[in-house]
């Protein structure tokens, strides 16, 4: 057995997918939404890749089942010949006569829903029409439900060909149709593409050259998506198609005509990839979903690059650990063994028989390793965790209520509502965003206070409907009410259900305006208003989005709030799903009020700000400690913050070394600063170079606690800052702070830790990394001397995690500069932010989408608002988007 | 069945609320209409910090002196074994915790492996929801250490989320059980409040219904608020007298709760006095609560895994002085160097480990309280209603220096009620074996189909813990 070592550039990703559309859908569908979605393989090709591909060969048609499933990461669609669909002796070509066609016995709801995730389409066909007098139209392409109703059909009528495609504005048929000019539908072989973009704008192009242009309007908000997909015929038959098919592919975008120029030059029989590639497609997916969360797991808290037990490193594709399975056999390869006899992960748990399972694949199929470098904080959480519909946090409800109604309700709010509990660094983890008794007493209280503060009739009167009960002017008022307060366009069901209220109002004798009043209350404690309610498949992932959803996910991403009126404006007309647009959308919300405030909210749960609320230091050693002061250390980060984000729009990271800060006297005083006037002030420290940046103020460094905890906060900047993962300690550890004595300072008790064989493997990842911090004491005061007159450091060396050498510092000033400008806390800070933008802990499956924002934000400065703006375009927040 | 309304009485307040009439409830029970029938219940009783497995060994002679009384009723295992959750790298404390009730390890901070054993047996005796009037879910406790859900929470749904929301001031559980809901006193005005209700019950029922757009999941959590709806609805609009003579509104609590209650894991000063006054008071009501079958499932907790607190006072049983309290003082330390935590970090085998002993035995008479007034409660079948609840009592592992120092989780405490006869009690037993063996052995005999953990898991049954 040879061990090679195969890696896939970007370009090869791409010839990976294809090779999917290729090999595995013949004659049958492969729709690739996903894999397609992930920025590894994000290099934009001259041509896009299908997300459903379907060619013919003899042997597959002439199949007893006439069926074939794929076995690839993507999901597959049966088709299923009805009649005598044959293929001819030509190769590749699916002859229909009129007496067969293709058809998936289930609905295409995959397909149907990745296309509507994106709102455009285009089908690119080969075919030979074998006469020019056929009609109904013939279908040669559908996916419908019926004669009558259908997503799109291509068909000819006549000489012509004809697509319906129905939207919106357009009848169930999707009528009117589309179609080319009288005789351009003949028996040559003909490249038929048509395409749909997103703004409407509809194309066929015959060969190469455009056939024909119009609009279909509106959006596929009404597409069904239990449409069947069928190939030469109406899914129920009755309209058949005669001629030769060569072959269909589908895709999720529109493209633009010299690329349907491109695709008509590459002809109805493009080069099938080799089996070696799709093999080696396989392997890939193999390491990626099944080797690196094993080895993340188990073995690189020994073999990273910086610990390099026995000189091996496993985090990425070393040349010892090439050497080390440089054998022919299995049984002879000692890594394997290590594992299979469980010496390794040594004194520890050994692999569980999958883990064990998985490893053994890998190396049997050449341990192909296609991660640059494993990094294990991308596996600390299960990527296959069900998702959790978002609760509204108690700011996203305030905000909500303050957009749907105009009403501020942020103090009975935060006094009335349970608190949001942390989990997982926020307060809007989903999973943790349960509901008890008292939330819905509170939330049917506050939305009688809410309606109690509102003029009803001014209110409900720009909505444009008289002022009566009859059922058209009440459903009209909900329907228009309810699209404004409930985030989007109501269900006929939902109207329903509100207008019943309206009908007891007037059963009890009560008028229009009491009727508003109760269906107003009704609205603001409905799932649609409590909730971020989406389209979720089953594990609770979005399906698909529909424009009004893409609105909501971009307007709670930048504000935490519901869309204003303009991006309601932009769903209702089919415009977010253009990256112009959305970024157009998106910096106009960068500038509100909302943003800033949603900001600060990231920001106080990410620092965990409101422990200072609680903070109970010893009265002895701390005897100047009071409650305000702690309340000024919460304010001075978040003015700190908002001058730097948004004043002067630096980088993120420059929160970590920037030289300035806001302090009140009091506060001032505490830092050892020379008091300016009353009240807030901006303190330069451009002359205090110990002392700037976020580190550096009493909000942060409080958590070590009153002895300036070494580990506590350490562990901070490897978690926080670095994304760096260390275990909890093992059994029979004291994790009590050691205090610092007369004679031994905390730092030397931190070095003895990190010398000790027990203890130093873990602590020298992280402990290091606040020996800048040593000379400020646990309240943040900066001193040469701790209280037992022990001198006291700044320097050190940090550990970037997945490094090996230590980058080296003289003072904290050294420290802040060596962490903002590196990679890893600007890309740490990304995540956090996706973090917070996706209400859960991230995945690997996240984390590509992850080092694609962070990457377009650094080149667009870093910035905060950079990194909102590559986020509201990537797939992370939009699924089904292509990476810009 | 006897109500006990003096367990009520202890911590009376001031201000009178509208308890439904209490005798009128007895009548209602929604077991009531079969003399013998008595319903499944399940309870999680959580205590902090352990006790070191060589302390176990010493029985009702050491430490759990005050369950001697209830010896009968319980059975205490030994050798209980999270062998599954003794991951490298865990946090005894919470991560333990998280395993305590669930034997699975935890799959986020707030979030469990799995479901406890409680709601297993809730939802394999009521798939599609409680008898009108019993709370689904009761998630009480007495604690402060908070960094952490885990901690503190012990009830957790099948799919790991927490079970309830915790109710930690005995006002709030007061509230949770027994409380009305004001509403409009009009005719008109109550007719159009019922009205919205219907409306928001329709639209919460659409999308946790089939046709919903949502996820599993998701479609659970919605459904969550729709049973929360539908108990403030009965609350709202069930026409209930008021007894004049019910109990009242307990004081609100002095004690810290919330954020001021774990001041960044520095630990809080507490006085016996204070802290068992509120504790015997929240333990009482949820007494009441199952007595009245109001609750038929949930945890109660009496301090937090890992609790830290600095204790002070004269810890008495059996009318004798077992020991004054006074951490700090003795540890001569602040902050949460001078916490109670610390004695459990000093264990040594070989020596008296005279306060982690005292602090371990004032935890086993508290444990024993609540059980107590459970064992006070008659049920139909002639059994209390202790004997009829599969109630286990567990822990934490501590930090792992109070058991095998090569597993921290291993030795957990356990001790079990008799879950309607089917478990043998009245004996101290060495189980050695893996706790979800244990676990799964008690729900198989109460007839759940579903298991804790892998449902693919080979499944050793542990015979000999069965009646």
């Amino acid at each position: 057995m040879r061990w090679i070592r195969k890696r896939f550039s970007p370009a090869h990703c791409q010839l990976k997918l294809s090779a999917y559309s290729k090999l595995w859908t013949t004659a049958c569908l492969i729709l690739m939404a996903n894999a397609l979605a992930s920025p590894s393989h994000s290099q934009q090709p001259s041509l896009p890749a299908p997300i459903a591909a379907f060619s013919f060969s003899e042997s597959t048609i002439n199949q007893a089942s006439g069926t074939v499933t794929s076995s690839a990461n993507s999901f597959a669609l049966q088709l299923a010949p009805i009649g005598a669909a044959k293929p001819v002796s030509e190769p590749a070509v699916l002859l229909l006569r009129g007496d067969g066609f293709l058809s998936t016995k289930q609905p295409a709801e995959k397909l149907s829903r990745a296309i509507r995730s994106t709102g455009a389409v285009t089908v690119s066909l080969w075919c030979e029409p074998g006469k020019v007098d056929q009609s109904g139209p013939a279908r040669i392409v559908t996916l419908s439900l019926s004669p009558t109703e259908r997503n799109f059909t291509i068909g000819q009528d006549g000489n012509r060909f004809d697509v319906r495609f129905r939207t919106t504005k357009t009848s169930a048929n999707g009528l009117p149709s589309l179609s080319t000019p009288s005789g351009t539908a003949t028996r040559s072989r003909t490249h038929l593409v048509f395409t749909r973009a997103s703004d409407g704008k509809t194309r066929i192009y015959l060969n190469g050259q455009l056939a024909a242009k119009g609009n279909a309007n509106g959006t596929l908000a009404n597409w069904n998506n239990k449409a069947k997909l069928a190939l030469g015929n109406e899914v129920t038959g009755g309209r058949p198609w005669q001629g030769k098919l060569l072959n269909v592919s589908i895709y999720d975008q529109p493209i633009s005509q010299p690329q349907v120029a491109m695709l008509f030059q590459q002809g109805h029989n493009p080069k099938p990839i080799s089996p070696q590639e799709l093999r080696l497609a396989k392997l890939e997916q193999h390491f990626r979903q099944s080797v690196a969360p094993v080895v993340a797991k188990n073995c690189l808290q020994c073999h990273d690059p910086a610990t390099a037990e026995g000189d091996l490193i496993l985090d990425q594709d070393s040349e010892n650990f090439r050497e080390l399975i440089d054998v022919d056999a299995l049984a002879e390869n000692p890594f394997w063994l290590s594992i299979l006899n469980d010496e390794m992960p040594k004194d520890r748990p050994p692999l569980q028989a999958d883990e064990k399972q998985a490893i053994k694949r890998w190396l049997e199929d050449d341990a192909v390793w296609t991660e640059g470098q494993i990094d294990p904080a991308d596996y600390q959480y299960n990527a296959q965790q069900p998702f959790f519909v978002r609760r509204l946090t108690t700011p996203e409800y305030i905000r909500s209520v303050r957009a749907a109604v105009g009403i501020d309700i942020a103090k009975a709010a935060k006094t009335q509502l349970p608190q949001d509990l942390r989990a997982d660094g926020f307060q809007n983890t989903a999973y943790n965003l349960t509901v008890d008794l008292n939330h819905i007493e509170t939330y049917n209280q506050l939305a009688k206070q809410i309606v109690a503060q509102m003029d009803v009739l001014a209110f409900v009167k720009p909505f444009g409907h008289r002022a009566l009960l009859t059922d058209n002017e009440m459903r009209g008022l909900i329907q228009s009410m309810g699209t404004q307060i409930l985030r989007g366009p109501l269900s006929d069901q939902e109207i329903d259900s509100l207008r019943g209220i309206s009908t007891s109002v007037a059963a009890a004798g009560g008028d229009y305006e009491a009727a508003c009043r109760a269906t107003l209350q009704a609205l603001l404690q409905s799932p649609r208003f409590l909730y971020r309610i989406e389209n979720q498949d089953r594990r609770g992932a979005a399906a698909f989005l529909d424009d009004y959803e893409i609105a909501n996910r971009l307007s709670y991403l930048v504000c935490g709030a519901p869309p204003d009126a303009p991006l309601l404006a932009a769903a209702k007309r089919g415009q977010l799903r253009d990256s112009d647009n959305i970024r157009r959308h998106v910096q106009r919300l960068l500038a509100s009020p909302q943003a800033i405030e949603h900001s600060e909210d990231f920001l106080s749960q990410w620092l965990n700000l409101k422990h200072l609320d609680s903070l109970q230091p010893n009265e002895q050693r701390f005897p100047n400690w009071t409650p305000p002061l702690a309340a000024e250390m919460q304010t001075e980060t978040l003015k700190f913050f908002r001058a730097v984000i948004w004043e002067e729009k630096r980088a993120l990271t420059a929160l970590l070394n920037t030289q300035y800060t806001f302090c009140t006297p009091r506060l001032a005083k505490h830092y050892g600063l020379s008091p300016q006037a009353d009240g807030w002030q901006r303190y330069d420290l451009s002359k205090v170079a110990h002392r700037g940046g976020l580190l550096t103020h009493g909000s942060v460094l409080s958590i070590g606690g009153d002895e300036a905890s070494m580990v506590t906060r350490g562990l901070f900047v490897l978690k926080e800052l670095l994304r760096g993962t260390v275990n909890d300690p093992p059994p029979c550890v004291d994790t009590s702070p050691v205090a610092a004595t007369a004679n031994v300072s905390a730092r030397e008790i931190s070095e003895k830790r990190i010398q000790n064989q027990a203890c130093g493997g873990c602590h020298q990842r992280f402990e290091p990394l606040a020996f800048g911090l040593e000379k400020f004491d646990g309240l943040g005061s900066f001193m040469q001397r701790d209280h037992h007159g022990n001198a006291l450091r700044e320097d050190g060396d940090i550990l970037i995690p997945g490094t090996a050498k230590p980058l080296l510092f003289s003072t904290s000033a050294q420290l802040m500069d060596t962490l903002a400008n590196h990679p890893r806390v600007h890309h740490t800070l990304v995540w956090k932010l996706c973090q917070f933008a996706k209400g859960r802990p991230l995945t690997s499956e996240d984390a590509p989408f992850v080092t694609q924002i962070a990457k377009q934000a650094a080149e667009n400065g870093g910035t905060y608002q950079a990194v909102i703006e590559a986020m509201a375009v990537s797939p992370l927040i939009l699924p089904g988007r292509r990476t810009p | 069945m006897k109500l006990h309304r003096r367990t009520m009485l202890r911590g009376a307040g001031s201000v009178l609320i509208g308890l439904p009439l209490l005798e009128e409830m007895q009548g209602k029970q929604a077991f009531a209409a079969d003399a013998q029938a008595v319903p499944e219940r399940a309870f999680n009783v959580f205590f902090g910090l352990g006790i070191p497995a060589p302390l176990q060994e010493e029985g009702f002679d050491g430490v759990l002196e005050p369950l001697k009384p209830l010896a009968d009723k319980l059975l205490i295992m030994r050798g209980v074994d999270h062998v599954r959750c003794d991951e490298s790298g865990i946090n005894a404390h919470f991560d333990g915790a998280s395993a305590s009730f669930t034997a699975t390890p935890p799959d986020g901070e707030a979030k469990a492996g799995g479901a406890s054993i409680d709601q297993v047996i809730r939802k394999q005796f009521h798939p599609n929801g409680l008898p009108q009037g019993v709370v689904p879910t009761v998630v009480a406790g007495t604690f402060f250490r908070r960094s952490r859900v885990s901690r503190f929470v012990h009830s957790y749904n099948e799919d790991g989320t927490v079970a309830a929301t915790m109710q930690e001031h005995p006002r709030n559980l007061f509230e949770r059980v027994f409380g009305r809901i004001d509403v409009a006193t009009d005719d008109a005005s109550k007719r159009i409040d019922r009205s919205v209700l219907d409306s928001v019950i329709q639209q919460y029922k659409f999308y946790s219904g089939n046709r919903s757009p949502l996820g599993g999941a998701s479609r659970t959590r919605i459904a969550d608020h729709l049973d929360r709806v539908r108990e403030y609805e009965r609350r709202a609009y069930q026409q209930i007298e008021v007894d004049p003579r019910a109990p009242q509104l307990p004081d609100a609590s002095s004690l810290a709760h919330g954020g001021a209650a774990d001041p960044g894991g520095e630990g809080l000063d507490m006085h016996l006095d204070d802290l068992v006054r509120e504790w015997r008071l929240m333990a009482e009501l949820y007494a009441v609560a199952i007595e009245l079958d109001r609750v038929r499932f949930g945890s109660v907790t009496f301090l937090a895994a890992g609790e830290r607190l600095r204790m002070k006072g004269d810890y008495r049983y059996d009318n004798r002085l077992v020991y004054s309290f006074n951490d700090a003082q003795e540890l001569g330390k602040s902050g949460s160097g001078g916490c109670s935590h610390e004695w459990w970090h000093r264990f040594q085998p070989q020596r008296d480990n005279q306060q982690l002993r005292a602090h371990a035995h004032m935890k086993m008479r508290e444990v024993g309280y609540f059980l107590t007034l459970l064992d006070q409660i008659q049920d139909a079948n002639g059994r209390s209603a202790l004997e009829n609840s599969c109630l286990t009592v567990s822990t934490e592992s501590g930090d792992g220096r109070h058991n095998d120092v090569k597993r921290e989780l291993s030795g957990v405490f356990h001790a079990m009620s008799s879950a309607k006869g089917r478990v043998r009690t009245g004996q101290q037993i060495a189980v050695n074996a893996e706790g979800i063996d244990v676990y799964n052995t008690v729900l198989e005999s109460i007839g759940c189909e579903k298991k804790l953990g892998p449902q693919d898991r080979p499944f050793n049954r542990v015979e000999k813990i069965l009646a």
